[in-house]
């Protein structure tokens, strides 16, 4: 059963089209990848599905719901979480305090609640540990009270991935989580991403310009170009295709 | 209405909008080139002001001399402000609002300088020494030498600015820096330079049109402070950072101070005390609800104008 | 000329009791949630307004006696009215001042969730500020022009002090300066908590970042005008406490150089700090007693200087200054702390 699906769906800004009749489906529990060249509307389509930027026209449907009309703050607490391309923490605040803050349902979070201690102190506590064990898991525990600012790129791109999961999600759009990231802890990147999958069930939709990693732990992949989709396939499938092959490598 | 009133608030109209319009080409500029809502632009035309007024009682009464003085005093004020304020928190990163907190620190300080010195010489609510003559009489409207020298005076340097604007290379890097100021750095548009013409044009215009403001009307202190938020009206229904606008705004913001509330004087007996409210509405309105002011009819007319060429 | 310390005291922490309300409500606002209340002045005058309102017409109705029209012709008669119920009744000054209170905060939160509008639908984030300041003026400007609420121009006069029944006036104004200290205590230990909490992490997230923070299921719209509501009740509470303590509401006094002066402490006593907002409104209290009282001195020996322009320099070079060099105001912002960090630092020291 595919888990996010988009019928038509099309987004321009002024006289551009950057996204244009793209239809999709992303079944439950996968990890798909969404590539393309730059500028062919990736982003786009992810600030389209998380509605930063809505969609003109098209459906987009998640777990069979229609969600196009919905806010981006409501499609966060049906369980779709996004990442963004330019690590996008809350470099102010410390690391714990950015994985907290999606927590869901917090009692602390009204404020006729929160000046008092006694209404939340558990809850918190409670999602303070939950935080710790992925924090752990992420090798980044011990920064728990640095800056997020003060982290090393990796780090960072670490705690936005764990940020992402303290909001309870079930489907995650990943936009390039190991851009500017060393080589080996990209790989450790989406080795936590396919860890996820299997422990949590989660279904991934990753854009990234590493094929090389990205081809090693995806089930398919969407390929872009223009604001539409050219074509869909396994990485062999997709690494064979000459029309893919001719964006990219201009061969 | 009466004929007298109604000549009396266009003629005052066309007056005030066409000064509002050379402060406010100053303060767009600020804020399109340098991305600064310059509050303490508001004390340049006071300091203009004060500079003619000055040199009138010192005996200089070649008008144009006297503009030329003012254009001086006030850019090199800009300039130092931008050197000595501006420049050094830039280099911080900071927020708008701390750029918006200094420009009315500076304001404050220059404001309260002034008073300082215009209680020492005792020059409240003086005008500018200029005789006054009446070159033009008839039963219902008088115009003065005054007249002649705000509104024409005012008109040749919008079109002198527009001329530097669109026909030298200064005028295109400016504008270059106002639409993209990424792509305008990658052009090779030397940055620093553009931004110390623009305080000089921006802060070299306030004073200008201060010192016609002084010889239109009386001045004191709070002359800039008080014209600000209209000036910033003109500047804002001219979309923030288009200079056409911002001229058009500026006669808009005009005719509804002297015009529009006349006639609301007369047929809806509004009090004049309300009057410094209207820019004040105007911003408000356009922003919450046009933010591209008036541009945005401007560009409606040329895109039909174009499609209609295209497709007969 | 002797200077009288215990009135000077008094008086000192009275303004600092409600320099310190403004300057708590602006740092909620601007140094915890990000939001650029250039119109601070609007949302203190609502408290002065009210209490204007609740003097001419709910302190007759609570002596039982029947309100008069305060301006124009009545004027005396109305002045009397309230100045005299006051004077006689403490119980009844006193309920009304405290229900004054209470309505200001009401209505200065209706007004700051309709001030949280804007911001939907401004196209940049610093307009909001433009959009602030200049409603602060237009209120002033139809204030000062309709004469029902304060007489327009000619202000209202006889909003006396709660206690000055008691007919000793500086056992008066030292426990007025006792109530309004206490709500600064309270004010302070309630913004303490809403920052130590979930709520504080909220409110800098949104500072930091709308954009991501909205990704993150956060409702942006409802957070803002809870923070514009809880600020401007506040302000309006000070607004009241400023008018009662003058005894006379003006719409001049709630001009742009108010809120200037709320920023001015926020920035100095550093931006997101509570203690900071205290500490900027007791220096810039002081300031102004110092200047006010070496203005009268140095006037007396004949110096000829105008104060009140020294201290706008004054104020604008302290605003320069600490923008250049220390922006992060005497006390920095420090981190929030809540049940979770103190959990995760004993977890690490096992």
């Amino acid at each position: 059963m595919s888990l996010l699906t988009l019928e038509h769906v099309t987004k321009s800004f002024g006289n551009l089209r950057a996204v244009h009749d793209v239809s999709l489906e992303i079944p439950k529990g996968k990890i798909i990848g969404l590539i393309g060249p730059n500028g062919s509307g990736k982003s786009t389509l992810l600030n389209v599905i998380s509605a930063l930027n809505p969609a003109d026209s098209g459906r987009i449907l998640f777990e069979g719901e229609e969600i196009s009309k919905r806010s981006t703050d409501e499609i966060f607490g049906l369980g779709l979480v996004r990442s963004f391309q330019d690590p996008s923490l809350f470099f102010k605040m410390t690391v714990l305090d950015n994985s907290l803050l999606p927590v869901k349902q917090q009692q602390g979070e009204k404020p006729w609640r929160a000046p008092f201690h006694h209404l939340w102190r558990k809850q918190e506590a409670a999602a303070a540990l939950e935080s710790s064990r992925l924090l752990e898991q992420l090798l980044i525990r011990k920064h728990y009270d640095a800056l997020a600012s003060d982290l090393s790129g990796g780090q960072m791109k670490l705690l936005e991935l764990g940020r992402s999961l303290m909001g309870n999600p079930k489907l995650l759009l990943l936009d390039e989580p190991t851009a500017g990231v060393a080589p080996k802890l990209a790989y450790t990147i989406f080795e936590n991403i396919a860890q996820m999958r299997e422990n949590l069930g989660l279904t991934f939709l990753i854009v990234e310009h590493r094929l090389e990693i990205l081809f090693d732990f995806v089930d398919s992949l969407y390929v872009m170009h223009m604001g539409q989709v050219l074509t869909e396939g396994s990485p062999a499938e997709i690494s064979a295709n000459s029309a893919v092959r001719e964006i990219y490598f201009g061969e | 209405m009466p004929t007298v009133l109604l000549i009396d608030s266009l003629v005052r109209s066309l007056q005030v909008g066409s000064l509002y319009a050379l402060m406010a080409l100053g303060l767009t500029l600020t804020l399109a080139v340098v991305k600064l809502p310059n509050f303490a632009h508001a004390e340049l035309i006071t300091l203009g002001a004060y500079v003619a007024l000055v040199a009138s009682f010192w005996g200089l009464n070649n008008l144009l001399a006297m503009l030329v003085l003012c254009f001086i005093v006030t850019a090199a004020v800009a300039v130092l402000s931008y050197k000595a304020v501006y420049k050094p928190l830039e280099r911080r990163k900071p927020s708008i609002y701390t750029m918006i907190l200094a420009s009315f620190a500076l304001g404050l300080i220059l404001r309260y300088v002034l008073f300082l010195l215009v209680d020492r010489f005792d020059f409240f609510d003086k005008r500018i020494k200029i005789p006054l003559e009446i070159w033009y009489q008839s039963k219902t409207m008088i115009l003065t030498n005054i007249f002649f020298w705000v509104v024409p005076t005012s008109l040749i340097l919008i079109i002198l600015l527009s001329l530097l604007l669109n026909y030298t290379n200064l005028g295109r890097e400016m504008r270059a820096l106002a639409d993209n100021r990424a792509l305008a750095r990658v052009q090779g548009v030397q940055v620093e330079r553009v931004y110390y013409f623009t305080w000089i044009l921006a802060g070299g215009l306030a004073g200008v049109a201060g010192a016609l403001w002084g010889i239109y009307t009386s001045i004191n202190p709070l002359t800039g402070w008080l014209a600000i938020l209209s000036v910033f009206a003109a500047t804002v229904l001219g979309g923030m950072t288009s200079f056409v606008g911002t001229i058009l705004g500026a006669y808009v913001v005009g005719l509804s101070e002297n015009f529009v509330m006349q006639l609301l004087n007369h047929y809806l007996g509004l009090d004049f005390s309300f009057k410094p409210a209207i820019p004040f509405i105007i911003i408000i309105l356009v922003l919450l609800f046009r933010p591209q002011g008036l541009t945005g009819f401007m560009d409606g007319f040329r895109t039909r104008a174009i499609r209609r060429q295209t497709n007969p | 000329m002797t200077i009288d310390f215990l009135s000077t005291g008094i008086a000192l922490l009275t303004f600092f009791g409600i320099s310190a309300l403004m300057a708590l409500s602006l740092n909620l606002e601007y140094g915890v949630a990000g939001i650029p209340n250039f119109g601070k002045a609007l949302f203190v005058s609502v408290g002065a307004y009210t209490a204007a309102l609740t003097y001419t017409y709910l302190l007759p109705l609570l002596a039982g006696k029947t309100p008069i029209y305060p301006c124009g012709a009545n004027l005396t008669d109305a002045l009397q009215l309230r100045t005299g119920i006051i004077r006689e009744a403490m119980g009844i000054g006193l309920l009304n001042f405290l229900l004054t209170l209470v309505i200001a905060a009401v209505i200065g939160g209706l007004i700051g969730y309709l001030a949280s509008y804007p911001a939907l639908r401004l196209k940049e984030e610093w307009y909001l500020a433009l959009v602030l300041l200049v409603g602060s003026e237009i209120v002033r400007i139809l204030v000062r022009g309709y004469e029902p609420i304060i007489c327009a121009h000619n202000g209202i006069s006889g909003l006396s002090q709660p206690f000055v029944a008691l007919g000793n006036p500086k056992l008066a104004s030292f426990l007025f300066a006792l109530v309004i200290l206490a709500l600064v205590a309270l004010v302070f230990i309630f913004s303490e908590r809403l920052i130590h909490s979930p709520y504080g992490r909220l409110l800098k997230a949104m500072r930091e970042n709308e954009r991501v923070a909205q990704s993150l299921g956060k409702r942006i719209t409802r957070t803002r005008a809870q923070i514009m509501v809880i600020g401007s009740a506040i302000a309006a509470v000070s607004g009241v406490l400023f008018v009662v303590n003058l005894g006379f509401a003006s719409a001049n006094d709630y001009v742009v150089a108010l809120t200037l002066d709320v920023w001015v402490m926020v920035v100095i006593g550093g931006i997101g700090n509570n203690r900071g907002a205290l500490l900027g409104a007791f220096i810039i209290t002081v300031l102004d007693r110092v200047t006010a009282i070496a203005a009268i001195q140095l006037d007396q020996i004949g110096f000829q200087l105008e104060f009140t322009y020294i201290r706008f320099i004054l104020f604008g070079l302290i605003i320069l200054l600490m923008l250049r060099y220390r922006p992060q105001g005497l006390l920095p912002e420090k981190p929030l702390t809540t049940e979770a960090h103190s959990l995760l630092k004993t977890q690490a020291q096992k």
